[in-house]
C-alpha cells in the first residue's frame, strides 16, 4: 500500500505538470474543431500540426476531449465506487452535538458515526484510508449549538471547511410523529446557483458525498447558494394529483453553510497547499460573490429596462 | 292672567326690578307669574324711559298685557333699531369733532348721578345671570341688559371710537358674571398686571390715554394668553368702568411725575443695573444672575421684562451655553482616537457605536426565504432536473471474444495446399503459420512489455532491469526440408559439380532463365558437337 501510494503521488504531481502543455494542445484542438464546424480556413499557426492534431481528435472520446486539471483529478474514480463517509465531532461533544451527528448520518447514505474518545485526527485518517473511507465529516460546536464542519475526500483530496448558521435539528422539533421516520433510499440532490469556478468545485465536493440514485427516489436533498450562504434542505415530495402538482414535506435538519477555505489535502496535512480562503477584511468582499451569482437587485436599473 | 293695574309708576317698576335682583337664580327655572309680571313691569319701565330719545318710535309704551314674548320683543326691536342708527351717526360727528364730547360731558357730570346708579343696576343686573332659562324671560333681560349696554354704549362710543366692541360687550357682559367670577376681583388682575406690563406708561390725558389704553390693553390681552375670550371683553368692560369712574373722580395727579421720570434705563434697565452685579459673581453663574437679576429689575421697577427683552434673554442664555461647552473639555467620543483608560467605566456600553462591517449580514430564514426555496424545489421536481452524480462509463475489463468469421467467398487455397499445410503442422509444430489474430496479439504483448518496463523504471526506487537471457536456439518458421540445397529431386549428387569446380568455371554457370538466345543456341550447338563426338568415338571403338 505503501507503494501504490507513492505511485499516486507521482503521478499527480506528472499530471501537475503536464497541465500547462495539456491546456495549449487543448486549445489547439478546439480551435481546429471550430474551424472545421464552421467551414473556415483553419488558423495559420496551426497548419504544420493540423493533420497530427486531427487524428487525434478523431480518436478521442468524451473523457478524454476534456482537459483534466490536478484539481478536480480527485474525483476521477469517485463514480466508479459508492461513497463510504465517517462522521464524527470534536473532543468532548455535548449532548445535542451528539444528536446533530447522529442525524446527519441518517442524512448521507452510507455513513458511519464515530465516537471521537481522544482520538488524534491523522490517526483517523490514516484508519480510513486502510477502510477504503472515501470522506471524512467533522462537526464543531460552541455550547451546544453546532457551528462548524469540516469535509474531507479521502485519498488525499481535498478539504472544505465549512461554518454552520441557524441550525435547526430534528431533536428540536418536539412533536415526533408530525416529522415522521426518515427513509434511507439514495437521494436526489438539487444544487442551485454554484456558477463560478469556485462554486463548482464546492458543488463538486457537495456531490460526491451521495452515491448514485435511483430516478424514482422520492427523497430530495437541496443545496442552494444565496449570496455565498448555502441552505441545506431535506424534504420528501409526494405528487398526488398528476405529475405536475408536488408536495413537499420537510424532513431532516435544516441549516446554512458558509464556505470559509479550501484546502488540497486532507484534514491532517496542515501544510497543503490552500485553494481558496475567506477574505472578510478586504473592502470589497461585500460587493463580490464567491460561489454564486447574485441575482439583480430589484431596484431602478431594472424598472428603467422594463 | 292676573290682569295686573296698569299703574306703571317708576317706584313699582323699581321695585319689580329689585326684586328681580333679590331671587335666587335657581328660581328661574321654574316658571312663575310673579316673576313674569315683575320682568314685564320692569321691561316697560326701561322702554319708556328710553322713549325720549326716539322720536320715531310708534309705541308710547311698552304693551305686555295679552301679548307674547315674540311681540314684545318685536316692539322693542322696533323702538331700538332707529335707535341704534341715531348713535352711530352720533357717533361718527363726535369722532370728527372731539371737541363736542367735553360739551356732553359736562351735561353728563350733572346727570352722572343718575348714570352711576343706571351703572349700578347694571352690576347688579348682571349678578343675576341665567341663560338656560325660559325664554321669555331670559329674552327679556338680555334684551334689557342689552338696551342698558346700549344706553351705555353711547357714552363709550364716543369716547373709544369703535362700536363693535360695545356690542360685542354687551351679549357678553350678561353672561359672563355669576358667584364665581367677580368683576371687582378682575378689574384688581387687571391693573396690577398692566402695571407689571406698561411699567411707568400711565395715563395721560383722559381721552388719549383712554385711547391708548385701549390700543395697548388689546396688545396686551393678545398678548396675555391667561385671560380667556369671554373675559376679555368683560375687562375692556371693567376697564371702561374703572376708567369712567376714574373720570369722573378726576383722577390725574399720578401720570405727570412718573411720565417725566421714565427713562431709557426703566425699560432697558438690565444692562445698567448687570453691570453693578456683574463685577461681583462669577461667569459661571451668569444665567442664575441675569435671570435673577431681571426679576430683582422687576420687582424693583414693578415692571416686567418686555417680549424684546425676553428674547434677548433668551439668545444670552444660549450664547452662554454654547461659549461654556466649547470651554470644557470635549466629549470623549468627539476626542479621536480612545483608550479604555481615557473615558469613564462603562461609557462605551452607553453610546451606540457604528462599524462598517465588510462581509454580508447572517441571511435571517424568514417565511418568504423558505418559500421560495421549497418553489425552486418543486420546479425542479416537475422538471426532474436533478444535480445527481453521473455514473461513469467503466472499460469493460474482459476483452472481447473472438468471433470467428464465415468467410463465404472461395478460398483461395486449394485443397492439395490445405492438405500441405496440417501436414506441416503435424511434423513440425514450431513452424506452424500464424493467424492474424495471433499477429496482433503478439505486437500488442510486445508493446505493453516495453511500456511495463517504462512505467517500472519509474516507479521502483531501485530500478534493476531484467537480465537477458540468451539461447541458443535457433527458431525458423520453415520447415527442416527447406533448409537444404534447392536442387531437383531428379538429379543425383553425383552429377553435381563440386565447389572448385564450380570456381575454375567448368560447369554452366548460368541458368536456363538466364541465358539469352544467342547464348542458347551456342549451348545447343556444344551439346551437339559433343554429342556427335562422343557418337563417332562409340562407333570407332566398334569398328
Amino acid at each position: 500500500m505503501l507503494r501504490r501510494n507513492i505511485r499516486l503521488r507521482r503521478e499527480y504531481l506528472y499530471r501537475k505538470s503536464l497541465e500547462g502543455k495539456e491546456r495549449l494542445l487543448y486549445e489547439k484542438k478546439r480551435k481546429i474543431k471550430e474551424a472545421l464546424e464552421e467551414g473556415k480556413p483553419i488558423p495559420t499557426e496551426l497548419r504544420n500540426e493540423e493533420a497530427a492534431l486531427r487524428q487525434e481528435i478523431d480518436l478521442e472520446d468524451n473523457y478524454t476531449s476534456i482537459p483534466k486539471t490536478h484539481i478536480d483529478d480527485e474525483y476521477a474514480n469517485a463514480t466508479v465506487r459508492d461513497p463510504k463517509i465517517l462522521l464524527t465531532t470534536s473532543r468532548d461533544p455535548s449532548a445535542p452535538l451528539i444528536q446533530f451527528v447522529k442525524e446527519l448520518k441518517f442524512v448521507f447514505p452510507n455513513a458511519e458515526r464515530m465516537n471521537r474518545g481522544s482520538q488524534v485526527i491523522s490517526e483517523i485518517i490514516e484508519s480510513c484510508r486502510a477502510h477504503e473511507f472515501t470522506d471524512v465529516i467533522l462537526v464543531h460546536e460552541h455550547r451546544g449549538i453546532p457551528d462548524g464542519l469540516i469535509l474531507s475526500h479521502l485519498p488525499f483530496g481535498p478539504t472544505a471547511y465549512f461554518g454552520l448558521l441557524n441550525v435547526v435539528t430534528r431533536h428540536d422539533i418536539k412533536d415526533k410523529k408530525a416529522i415522521g421516520t426518515m427513509p434511507e433510499a439514495y437521494p436526489h440532490l438539487i444544487l442551485d446557483n454554484f456558477k463560478t469556478k469556485l462554486g463548482e468545485r464546492t458543488a463538486n465536493i457537495l456531490k460526491h458525498l451521495f452515491p448514485v440514485p435511483k430516478p424514482d427516489t422520492k427523497r430530495i436533498v437541496t443545496f442552494a447558494n444565496r449570496s455565498d450562504y448555502i441552505s441545506f434542505r431535506h424534504h420528501i415530495y409526494e405528487k398526488p394529483g398528476g405529475p405536475k402538482s408536488v408536495e413537499l414535506k420537510e424532513i431532516g435538519p435544516r441549516f446554512e453553510l458558509r464556505l470559509y477555505q479550501v484546502k488540497l489535502g486532507t484534514m491532517e496535512q496542515s501544510e497543503a497547499q490552500i485553494e481558496w480562503v475567506i477574505r472578510p477584511y478586504m473592502n470589497t468582499t461585500k460587493k463580490r460573490s464567491f460561489i454564486g451569482n447574485e441575482p439583480e437587485p430589484d431596484d431602478k436599473r431594472n424598472r428603467n429596462k422594463a | 292672567m292676573i290682569p295686573s293695574a296698569m299703574v306703571s309708576s317708576t317706584e313699582t317698576a323699581l321695585e319689580s326690578l329689585h326684586h328681580i335682583k333679590s331671587t335666587e337664580p335657581p328660581e328661574w327655572l321654574v316658571p312663575k307669574q310673579e316673576l313674569s309680571q315683575a320682568v314685564r313691569a320692569a321691561s316697560k319701565l326701561l322702554f319708556s324711559s328710553l322713549k325720549p330719545y326716539c322720536p320715531k318710535s310708534p309705541f308710547d309704551q311698552l304693551l305686555t298685557e295679552g301679548f307674547d314674548v315674540e311681540q314684545i320683543w318685536q316692539q322693542i326691536d322696533l323702538q331700538s333699531q332707529p335707535l341704534l342708527s341715531s348713535l352711530r351717526r352720533e357717533v361718527k360727528k363726535f369722532e370728527k369733532h372731539p371737541e363736542e364730547i367735553s360739551k356732553l360731558k359736562d351735561g353728563g357730570v350733572g346727570g352722572g348721578e343718575k348714570k352711576k346708579k343706571v351703572l349700578e343696576q347694571i352690576e347688579t343686573d348682571n349678578v343675576v345671570n341665567d341663560d338656560e332659562d325660559d325664554d321669555d324671560m331670559d329674552m327679556d333681560e338680555d334684551d334689557d341688559d342689552e338696551e342698558e349696554e346700549d344706553e351705555e354704549g353711547e357714552e363709550e362710543e364716543k369716547e373709544r371710537g369703535t362700536e363693535e366692541e360695545s356690542e360685542n360687550e354687551g351679549e357678553e357682559k350678561g353672561g359672563i358674571e355669576d358667584k364665581f367670577l367677580k368683576i371687582k376681583e378682575l378689574q384688581e388682575y387687571l391693573e396690577e398686571d398692566e402695571a407689571r406690563e406698561f411699567g411707568l406708561k400711565k395715563k395721560k390725558t383722559k381721552a388719549e390715554s383712554k385711547k391708548e389704553e385701549e390700543d395697548t390693553e388689546e396688545e396686551g390681552d393678545d398678548d396675555d394668553e391667561d385671560e380667556n375670550e369671554g373675559s376679555e371683553d368683560d375687562d375692556d368692560e371693567a376697564e371702561e368702568e374703572e376708567d369712567e369712574l376714574g373720570l369722573f373722580d378726576g383722577n390725574d395727579e399720578e401720570d405727570e411725575d412718573d411720565l417725566e421720570n421714565a427713562r431709557y434705563e426703566d425699560f432697558f434697565s438690565r444692562k445698567k443695573n448687570k453691570s453693578s452685579k456683574e463685577k461681583a459673581k462669577s461667569r459661571d453663574m451668569l444665567e442664575e444672575d441675569s435671570g435673577s437679576d431681571d426679576e430683582q429689575d422687576v420687582d424693583k421697577r414693578k415692571d416686567g421684562p418686555s417680549k424684546h427683552e425676553k428674547e434677548l434673554d433668551k439668545l444670552r442664555s444660549k450664547i452662554e451655553e454654547m461659549e461654556k461647552a466649547n470651554l470644557d473639555p470635549k466629549v470623549w467620543t468627539m476626542r479621536g482616537e480612545v483608550t479604555a483608560a481615557q473615558r469613564q467605566k462603562n461609557s462605551a456600553l452607553e453610546v451606540d457605536l457604528d462599524f462598517e462591517h465588510n462581509v454580508r449580514p447572517a441571511p435571517v430564514i424568514t417565511e418568504e426565504v423558505t418559500a421560495s426555496l421549497e418553489d425552486l424545489i418543486k420546479t425542479r421536481i416537475s422538471e426532474g432536473l436533478f444535480d445527481d452524480v453521473q455514473k461513469a462509463r467503466t472499460s469493460s475489463s474482459k476483452a472481447p471474444r473472438e468471433i470467428k468469421e464465415l468467410d463465404e467467398s472461395k478460398s483461395k487455397k486449394g485443397l492439395a495446399e490445405v492438405y500441405e499445410e496440417e501436414f506441416v503442422q503435424k511434423t513440425d509444430p514450431a513452424s506452424a503459420l500464424l493467424t492474424f489474430s495471433d499477429e496482433l496479439k503478439k505486437e500488442a504483448s510486445m508493446l505493453f512489455k516495453k511500456l511495463c518496463l517504462k512505467l517500472d523504471a519509474l516507479s521502483h526506487f531501485h530500478f534493476t532491469p531484467k537480465p537477458v537471457v540468451e539461447d541458443m536456439s535457433i527458431q525458423t518458421n520453415v520447415p527442416a526440408l527447406a533448409m537444404e540445397e534447392i536442387a531437383p529431386m531428379a538429379v543425383s549428387d553425383a552429377a553435381m559439380l563440386a565447389p572448385e569446380e564450380v570456381f575454375s568455371g567448368k560447369g554452366d554457370i548460368k541458368e536456363e532463365a538466364e541465358l539469352t538466345k544467342a547464348e542458347r543456341k551456342r549451348r545447343r550447338a556444344n551439346k551437339k558437337r559433343k554429342f556427335k563426338a562422343e557418337a563417332a568415338k562409340r562407333m570407332g571403338k566398334k569398328a
